[in-house]
């Protein structure tokens, strides 16, 4: 039987009295694109968070590629890349800089950091900007970067929290070729957007979560046949839609607006 | 209309208001208050001390018939007014009243609100005490002249006010960029140290041509009177001695420099208003092609991990003008010491330990807020597989290398201007040190990690760590000065500093303990904290 890339058991984090979220049940499977939705204030980066070592669970289990995240988290987290969603740069060093010391942190030796940093640098187009400092980058800019530093160590799964949130569709699309050329040499992506038309596009399997529950998972296919109607034609919006709900506001009307 | 705006800035008052309250829901936003009262008293004493002083140098200017002397009490007054928020500015990031402009605000509230933002910032408060001080002085010394110099320093205050917030507009733009706050923080801290050596420099020229220094005098005073110091002064003098028409056309034109400077300031606020956005900083600078990349360091004995950390805590520290600065400042120091005296020059056995203890205080800012300049990248120590004491040792022995590089520099400075230190002076204040780094870097790691806040590595902070740490750390930088001059004191019968050299070895093994325990604590306190510590860091 296949270890799956990440699976949770019960995952809980409550802040005070708030329950951010409950007993989610992931499972994702090696080699599997996986988008992970849900309304604002859902619990996506809460449960990234929690996933990747940023935060801690309340209660539950983490398992990424077999190993318990909370009993072996170092290893652990040489296997995976992260992409938070403050993005975890130093601004005031240089992009080169910045993916020197990423990749030593990783455990990888100078001639290789040296080799791969600059072979980053050029694939993500900011070998001409590697002696700019991060802050003055622009977003998209430091988006791209951050991508570079999260691989760099060639992880088996790689967790991003809104990767294409204000990024231009060039550097997008310098993205989504990264992200592909990855999958096609077997690594996990699990990602949270809130562009749909992306996810849809590019990953094969979902999960969707709301109010702190995972209401929906599945691989695409199963997601429109479990929605119900005409699912061969649902489009990952409608489904979206449908499992979380959006009847609250309908046929309202705020009473001073004319 | 006038309602409405009332409405408005009482809604923008309202705000204000409640983003200071809701700071205070935490116990870490209410041991700030409490450290921020206590700042605040020792500030505002000194302000009242300042006030005091030139209010009974007005006192005896009037009551001895030189109320002329009056200029040379605003002089300072306007100066500190117009300079200190220009300069201050390289202490944080602008405050940017244009946020308020999506709202339907007319051009007078908005000026009116621009006004307000910078009528309590510490120049315009304390250089109003001052004028009151002033104002009193000369109202115990000659009652008849209050109602004109009340009038005359009120006008005075609301010309320095404008001016300052005119100088501030029209700067803006350049104070926007990262590399101008930075000069203009250096020129700052640089002209406060200045201000140690004018004492001995007018001490060493006062002697030279008294009749070239009345010579200057004499054009220096015709230039100054018809400047807004010089006029408010010659507005109340020429009141106290009972010329009305005088003093009434000095105030005229001291007016019309208030006017002046509100027209000029209403003409960059009506810009804003309008919707250029004055601290906006241009494009950044042109794209460099890729040439020689070095590879990252490699130190022997020290793993991958620590040694990039202490690279990047270098690279950072070589990219920060403030820090840089406060590491020339012990030699600085140095030559004030000598130029004022403060250690004779037959004596000095004390000046290694002093400035070695100075500049130790200096790195306070770096030890006692460790992750402060690291921002969002603090994610990146809780995601990356490394032990959370790897990445503490790595700034420490960062920290601990600038102040072995400092204390050369130290040593290299007192031999240079004094005379090398004496053997035992050396070894007892290196042994010295050898205990108190390490008890600073053990608390400063845990006040790092307990009350972590965000800096700006480019700019002068007033406030570089919480206010909390910044008591504490003074608490323990005065627990660890008592200790060492009690062991200075306990030895003093010995006739030599061996003794105290060797005491201080023990507690240095002591603190040493201390130190490697709290250090192997920092994981599980890390592990803990780590959701404050990344909000708190990522707070922008």
């Amino acid at each position: 039987m296949d270890v799956p890339a990440v699976s949770t058991e019960n995952l809980t984090r409550r802040f005070g009295q708030i329950v951010a979220v409950e007993n989610v049940n992931l499972r994702v499977s090696s080699g599997q694109f996986f988008g992970f939705l849900g309304p604002n204030g859902a619990g996506k980066s809460t449960t990234i968070k929690m996933l990747t070592g940023l935060l801690a669970p309340s209660s539950g289990k983490i398992d990424i590629l077999g190993l318990d995240l909370l009993h072996n988290p170092v290893e652990v987290k040489r296997q995976i890349g992260v992409v938070p969603e403050g993005m975890a740069l130093f601004t005031r060093l240089t992009g080169w800089e910045y993916l020197n010391f990423v990749g030593r942190m990783y455990g990888l030796d100078r001639a290789t950091t040296r080799n791969r940093a600059e072979e980053l640098l050029n694939f993500m187009q900011l070998a001409d900007q590697h002696k700019k400092l991060i802050t003055d980058y622009s977003h998209g800019m430091q988006k791209k970067l951050a991508l570079a530093a999260a691989v760099i160590h060639s992880p088996k799964v790689l967790f991003l929290d809104e990767p294409f949130e204000g990024v231009d569709a060039i550097a997008a699309g310098t993205l989504k070729a990264m992200l592909q050329s990855m999958i096609a040499r077997g690594a996990t992506i699990f990602l949270t957007s809130h562009v749909l038309e992306i996810v849809e596009r590019l990953c094969s399997h979902v999960a969707i979560i709301d109010k702190g529950r995972l209401v929906a998972q599945g691989s695409l296919e199963e997601l429109r046949a479990g929605a119900g109607g005409d699912g061969g034609k649902m489009t990952l919006e409608d489904i979206f839609l449908r499992v979380v709900g959006t009847t609250q506001n309908t046929g309202r009307e705020l009473s001073w607006l004319e | 209309m006038a309602g409405m705006t009332r409405e408005r800035i009482a809604a923008i008052a309202f705000l204000r208001w409640r983003l200071f309250v809701n700071t205070l829901r935490t116990t870490r936003g209410q041991l700030e208050l409490i450290s921020r009262i206590i700042v605040g008293l020792l500030l505002t004493t000194g302000a009242f001390g300042g006030a005091f002083g030139l209010g009974a140098a007005a006192w005896y200017f009037v009551s001895h018939g030189e109320p002329e002397w009056i200029a040379i009490l605003l002089w300072p007054v306007f100066a500190f007014w117009q300079l200190f928020p220009i300069f201050s500015a390289a202490f944080s990031e602008t405050s940017d009243s244009s946020t308020l402009l999506r709202y339907p605000l007319s051009y007078p509230a908005y000026f009116l609100v621009r006004i307000a933002y910078g009528a309590f910032d510490p120049a315009t408060l304390m250089g109003s005490l001052c004028l009151v001080g002033i104002g009193i002085g000369v109202a115990v010394a000659s009652p008849h002249v209050f109602p004109v110099a009340l009038l005359t320093l009120l006008t005075f205050a609301v010309f320095n006010l404008m001016l300052s917030r005119m100088l501030f507009a029209w700067l803006e733009r350049w104070l926007a960029q990262r590399k101008t706050r930075e000069i203009l923080g250096v020129l700052f801290i640089g002209a406060i140290l200045s201000i140690q050596l004018i004492g001995p420099l007018l001490r060493r020229y006062e002697h030279g041509n008294r009749s070239q220094w009345l010579r200057l005098a004499a054009q220096i005073i015709p230039a100054e009177r018809v400047l807004p110091p010089g006029l408010a002064a010659a507005a109340i003098t020429q009141s106290s001695r009972r010329n009305p028409g005088v003093a009434l056309t000095y105030f005229s034109v001291l007016c019309g420099y208030t006017a002046i400077a509100a027209l000029l300031l209403s003409a960059r606020v009506r810009q804003e208003y309008r919707g250029e956005n004055l601290s906006e900083s241009g494009p950044s600078g042109a794209a460099e092609p890729i040439d020689k990349l070095a590879r990252g360091w490699a130190l022997p004995g020290l793993p991958g991990p620590t040694t990039m950390i202490m690279e990047k805590e270098f690279r950072y520290l070589s990219r920060s003008g403030p820090m840089l600065f406060t590491l020339i400042v012990p030699f600085f120091m140095l030559l004030i010491f000598r130029s004022n005296g403060v250690f004779p020059h037959h004596k000095p056995d004390l000046v290694f330990p002093a400035i070695a203890a100075y500049t130790l205080i200096l790195l306070t800012n770096l030890i006692y807020n460790n992750f402060g300049g690291d921002a969002s990248g603090i994610q990146f120590y809780f995601a990356a597989p490394v032990k959370f004491r790897e990445i503490v040792a790595g700034k420490n022995m960062a920290h601990a290398s600038i102040l072995l590089l400092e204390l050369a520099v130290a040593w290299a400075g007192v031999s240079w201007i004094y005379m090398t230190p004496a053997p035992d002076v050396m070894a007892a204040t290196l042994a010295a040190m050898l205990f108190a780094a390490p008890v600073n870097l053990a608390a400063g790691n845990l006040l790092s990690l307990y009350f972590p806040k965000r800096i700006e590595a480019s700019a002068f902070g007033r406030q570089r760590a919480s206010p909390t740490t910044v008591l504490a750390s003074f608490g323990i930088q005065l627990a660890v000065i008592a200790t060492a001059a009690l062991v200075l004191w306990l030895t003093r019968g010995a006739g030599t500093y061996w003794l105290a050299a060797l005491i201080f070895l023990v507690l240095a093994a002591l603190a040493l303990v201390g130190y490697t325990f709290a250090l192997r604590q920092t994981d599980c306190i890390a592990s803990a904290r780590r959701q404050n510590l990344i909000s708190e860091l990522m707070r922008a």
